[in-house]
């Protein structure tokens, strides 16, 4: 569904990314494991198009999507939960649900989308005249997640969505994962919490400093000794 | 001299109406493009030219001359935004200023070779409402209750429309915006023809009460600037509020000392503004 | 480093030597006194650059320089006060204005853009100010300086003298400069832009430091309006105060290039120039053509040349001497 070939991204002379290859299938959960600073965001960014790869080719659904314009990335079918459960803080909660549907394929399915997730989240339909700004960090990273459903994605990239919550929420973020991955939904997760997110995973990554270091299934992954005692404390 | 106060008084309040809709063209572009519109007050200048222009040149009723105006006002915001303003997107905030400052020297001069240096106006004599010892002049009135009336629809644009959502997100978080799939760019010039839209609506509202020359936008300028730093840059409700404050202030002032004196007590109020409370009125401490 | 550092010697007193000497072959007095405009904006525009490098945007200049221009020609209209006095007197009211300014500015961390837009505010303050004041500076009429001759008041016949010691005046200014950039000083300064906190947990006084080169810049300035207005004898508040002289001295800075010891020379070289030829070739058939193509030269300028037309040069050339190098 989605393949990245051997990209190469920059900031400035600053080289976040070497060479970084990856593939999700349809319906699968892909994990990218690795520290603070290994290019984890910069992946995602460029996957959907706010940062140009200077090399390497990425494709979704057989089609180029390499150096396309975000919004054209999101009208094919990525969305994307930023890190820290990054909203608008001064929309609403329902606008901020809006925004999610801005894309012209999802548009006319806002309204019933919107219902849905009211269903799903209704904590979210409590507060759905509230500013996002004043929602608590939890109910933020929901929000979020929330908005990036709203686009009608095919593919749902998070970026870090246990970082900064208590273990009570991750644990909820967790679950709402496996909840979407039942639903078909192709997810890309990139995490530090090594441990929670290889419960999820069907396939896993792991980057330090912008390259590839290992990859491998769920089973393999828990196996390799360095990713244990580095990644996994056991 | 009281009476000659509270004339003041309204009159203040009547063109800060007005004013709060100029200030809110110069916010907007401000909070959404980040960029600080430095010949705003010359769009307005601009815009009474082109409705005097089709109204005397073209013969055309005043109403539709007005909405000509605005519409080609609209389309100069969207040229600005083409030729100017994305060149210098990721340049340093200091060339922008001075690009759009030099673009200052282009219009007022161009306006003087289209039309000369002379005082051009359209004649409408419009009655004056009389309360007791108070005369109030319907144009003033008419102009408040236009420019109120603007912002209410410039209010519903921006909270209940597609565009009007994705322009308060653009200015909320550039970044996450284009990761919900906006085009920041179409955005802006949809925010630089509103704001240039904006100028005609003004200088619309302004054919019965000034007379325009070349160098009639740079005090709106000013006033505009005023206002927004008052209010807080980027904060809409603010600039609301200040554009009643500084069309009191200055009205009374000009009515006790002279138009000089209420200048520079605005660009006082601008500078201790920035310097105690850069936030603005409303704003919550950065 | 050691190869650029004399080539740009050597260059550097090339320049100063053609225009040491180019009286000395100028034919009309009107090239004289293009030259001596030149030379005079490029005495302030540097003036104005020694803070603009470090950060410090002003586009507040015209207080200094309207403060330099009217004090001197209102002592020596009024009182017959030698203008020796009056520059004196000019330059140090500037300096004491700035002192307060500035540190109104810097004690409330004004930077970036905000400091550039209250030194525009208050560049409009003091134009507004002398307009008011019209029983006394003649308003927005401006007014003449009594005429004279000779060293005693400060005014020659002789267009040369105004262009030598205006000259004498810029040398002046690029030595602050050399010395500035050879100075504790220009340390001080480069860290207090890039971090004002980092440089003050450092043990670096931010405001003295700031106060410092802004006191510098501005006294010169005021000194570039008391020439202005012994050269020209003539002043009013728009073209010698407010926004518009403000920011036409730092167009010339950012066009030649304000990071380097010649950009505003050069920027003001070509924008009195530009100007002049604008004036002399459009003007006698449509009042205002020359400023809109000035003003859409100035918009491709800045657009298309950011760094300026030296710092561009230099750029250019530190490139090819690389890949020759290479």
């Amino acid at each position: 569904m989605l393949t990245v070939d051997a990209i190469d991204t920059f900031y400035g002379e600053f080289q976040a990314l070497e060479g970084i290859s990856l593939k999700v299938e349809k319906g699968q959960t892909v994990i990218v494991v690795g520290p603070n600073g290994a290019g984890k965001s910069t992946l995602l960014k460029t996957i959907l198009g706010l940062q140009k790869p200077r090399k390497g080719s990425i494709r979704f659904q057989g089609e180029e999507i390499t150096g396309a314009p975000a919004h054209k990335v999101v009208e094919r079918g990525i969305s994307m939960v930023p890190e820290g459960g990054r909203v608008f803080p001064d929309l609403s909660v329902q606008d901020n649900l809006r925004v999610g549907s801005y894309n012209p394929v999802a548009r006319p399915k806002a309204q019933t989308q919107m219902e849905q997730i009211f269903d799903l989240f209704p904590i979210l339909s409590d507060r759905k005249k509230q500013a996002a700004g004043s929602l608590s960090g939890g109910e933020r990273q929901m929000l979020a997640i929330a908005r990036s459903l709203m686009s009608c994605p095919k593919l749902i990239m998070l970026d870090e969505p246990s970082l900064g919550l208590a273990p009570l929420v991750v644990n909820m973020v967790f679950d709402f994962i496996q909840k979407m991955k039942a639903e078909g939904y192709a997810i890309l997760l990139v995490e530090q919490n090594a441990n929670k997110a290889l419960k999820v995973a069907d396939y896993a990554y792991l980057v330090e400093s912008g390259k590839l270091i290992y990859e491998g299934d769920r089973d393999s992954f828990d196996q390799n000794p360095y990713i244990k005692t580095a990644y996994l404390g056991l | 001299m009281l009476e000659q106060l509270l004339m003041a008084f309204i009159n203040g309040i009547l063109l800060g109406g007005v004013l709060a809709l100029l200030a809110f063209g110069l916010n907007l572009i401000f909070g959404v493009v980040k960029i600080i519109h430095m010949a705003y007050g010359q769009f307005v200048m601009l815009g009474f030219y082109f409705i005097y222009y089709f109204y005397t040149a073209w013969h055309l009723p005043l109403l539709v001359a007005m909405a000509g105006g605005i519409i080609v006002m609209g389309l100069l915001g969207m040229l600005v935004q083409l030729l100017i303003i994305n060149p210098l997107l990721d340049a340093p905030r200091l060339n922008q200023l001075l690009a759009l400052a030099s673009l200052i020297i282009v219009l007022e001069n161009l306006a003087q070779v289209v039309w000369g240096a002379d005082y051009r106006g359209i004649p409408i004599s419009m009655p004056i409402i009389q309360f007791g010892d108070i005369f109030i002049r319907s144009s003033y009135l008419l102009a408040f209750l236009g420019a109120i009336a603007t912002l209410g629809i410039l209010y519903l644009f921006l909270h209940k429309t597609y565009f009007g959502l994705a322009i308060r997100s653009v200015a909320q978080d550039v970044e996450m915006a284009r990761g919900m799939g906006i085009n920041p760019k179409v955005i802006y010039y949809i925010t630089l023809a509103a704001g240039g839209a904006l100028t005609g609506v003004v200088a619309a509202f302004f054919i019965p009460i000034y007379t325009v020359h070349p160098h009639f936008g740079a005090s709106f300028t000013l006033m505009a600037f005023v206002i927004v730093v008052f209010g807080g840059m980027g904060n809409l409700l603010g600039g609301f509020i200040s554009a009643f404050i500084i069309g009191v202030v200055t009205s009374i002032t000009a009515v006790l000392a002279s138009t000089e004196v209420a200048d520079i007590l605005a660009l006082v109020m601008f500078i201790l503004m920035m310097m105690v409370r850069p936030q603005g009125i409303l704003g919550a401490k950065a | 480093m050691k190869r650029n550092s004399t080539t740009s010697k050597l260059i550097m007193g090339g320049v100063l030597l053609v225009i040491a000497a180019a009286p000395l072959f100028a034919e009309s007095e009107y090239l004289i006194h293009i030259g001596t405009l030149i030379l005079l904006w490029a005495f302030v525009s540097t003036a104005w650059a020694y803070m603009a490098r470090f950060g410090l945007v002003s586009l507040g200049h015209g207080v200094f320089l309207g403060i330099g221009a009217y004090i001197p020609v209102l002592l020596f209209n009024y009182y017959g006060i030698s203008p020796w006095l009056g520059m004196l007197a000019g330059v140090i009211a500037a300096v004491i204005i700035a002192a307060i300014l500035g540190y109104a500015c810097f004690r409330f961390g004004l930077i970036g853009d905000y400091f550039a837009l209250v030194t525009l505010a208050m560049a409009e303050v003091v134009s507004l100010a002398i307009v008011a004041c019209r029983e006394i500076t003649g308003g927005s009429l401006g007014c003449t300086l009594k005429a004279s001759e000779g060293w005693a008041d400060l005014q020659f016949d002789d267009k040369r003298y105004f262009y030598y010691i205006i000259f004498a005046f810029l040398l002046l200014a690029l030595y602050i400069w050399r010395r500035i950039d050879k100075s504790r000083m220009r340390l001080a300064l480069t860290a207090i832009e890039e971090s004002e906190l980092a440089a003050a947990s450092m043990g670096v006084s931010v405001i003295r430091f700031k106060m410092g080169i802004t006191l510098l810049s501005a006294g010169l300035t005021a000194m570039g309006g008391v020439l202005y207005a012994q050269y020209v004898t003539y002043i009013n508040p728009g073209t010698i105060s407010g926004v518009g002289v403000s920011l036409s001295t730092c167009f010339k800075a950012i066009l030649g290039g304000m990071f380097n010891i010649f950009g505003p020379l050069a920027g003001s070289a070509i924008m009195v120039s530009l100007e002049e030829y604008f004036r002399v070739s459009f003007d006698t058939g449509f009042l205002g053509v020359s400023e809109v193509i000035f003003g859409i030269v100035l918009l491709v300028m800045i657009i298309f040349l950011p760094r300026g037309i030296v710092g561009s040069i230099s750029k250019w050339l530190n490139k090819r001497f690389d890949a020759a190098r290479s």
